[in-house]
């Protein structure tokens, strides 16, 4: 898998606001079925808050108790979007690759 | 033993791993843990076992702290100290990073062998040099009374300007190896553990 897909995937969680690190891993599971386990989550936005891609704060929440939420800076807004354009890039480009892929497989479904 | 304790006995044992870090950043990450903790807990369904099975032993969980925060050291650092630190922790997550290893020892070796050969010429001249001879290249240090120099043909070439192309080459190969292992850190990856046994639907990359 091409590198950095994770941290992708991490900084476009957070594209349309802050989040806590529980909701981050509910978003990506939700949005891109991808499962990460909780202690993977937390060192990795700890890196990207060292990176300067993120900025976390303590807020007090309604639930009782604070929580350390998470917000792209302007550098990680870049980060994601040249991400995200060149993970397009690359998937469009497999996309040609597999297209005969799946049209052989059709062929075989309805033989003649 | 009561959940609190248990809770308690985690974080402890994750504030003890966490070492090398500065009392803030390692009261915050503690701190987020243990509101993730009580977090999950709300929901009445999860139980504190499946918690602690889904952020791993506290060790485990410290070791990727301090791994991320040791490579994004290393990765504007010049001190070979926290580049080879951070080398020999990469070198325990695979062959990537054990070859990573193995560039940053011979890098450092060679550069550090230059600048002994450099420092001990004015103190060993007769012994220290770059002999050449027919059928013979032999760039090597000779020291103490029980070696003998090489007879002629085998000469040596460089003389005293054997100290500044020590220096700069042990200068280059110190840089170099530093500003290689500074690229090779940015390129560093976790390897990115799946909870698939408590998810149904299929993980379809592999990060």
């Amino acid at each position: 898998m091409r590198k950095g897909c994770l941290e992708m995937a991490v900084l476009a969680s957070l594209w349309r606001g802050r989040l806590y690190g529980l909701e981050i891993l509910r978003v990506l599971e939700r949005d891109s079925s991808l499962v990460l386990s909780e202690g993977t989550i937390y060192p990795i936005l700890n890196r990207l808050r060292t990176e300067g891609l993120v900025q976390s704060e303590w807020v007090e929440a309604d639930a009782g108790h604070p929580r350390k939420y998470y917000e792209l800076t302007g550098t990680g807004r870049d980060r994601a979007t040249h991400m995200a354009e060149a993970w397009t890039q690359f998937s469009a480009a497999l996309g040609c690759l597999i297209e005969p892929v799946l049209n052989g497989q059709r062929k075989v479904e309805q033989p003649q | 033993m009561t959940p609190d304790k248990q809770i308690n006995d985690y974080l402890s044992q994750l504030r003890a791993a966490l070492k090398g870090m500065t009392v803030s950043e390692r009261e915050d990450i503690v701190e987020e843990i243990r509101m993730h903790i009580r977090e999950r807990m709300a929901d009445p369904q999860c139980s504190l076992d499946a918690v602690f099975a889904g952020l791993g032993p506290a060790h485990e969980l410290a070791q990727q702290y301090r791994t991320g925060v040791l490579v994004q050291r290393a990765r504007t650092s010049i001190s070979p100290v926290v580049i080879l630190r951070a080398a020999l922790r990469w070198a325990t997550t695979g062959i990537e990073g054990f070859i990573v290893f193995v560039i940053a020892i011979i890098g450092y070796a060679t550069g550090v062998i230059f600048l002994l050969l450099a420092l001990m010429k004015p103190f060993f001249p007769a012994n220290t040099g770059l002999w050449v001879g027919p059928n013979e290249f032999n760039f090597s240090i000779r020291m103490g009374a029980t070696m003998t120099n090489p007879a002629s043909p085998v000469h040596e070439v460089l003389g005293w300007w054997l100290i500044p192309v020590c220096l700069v080459l042990g200068s280059l190969s110190l840089a170099l190896t530093t500003k290689l292992l500074q690229f090779l850190m940015g390129r560093f990856r976790w390897k990115v553990p799946f909870s698939a046994a408590t998810h149904t639907r299929p993980a379809m990359m592999t990060l």
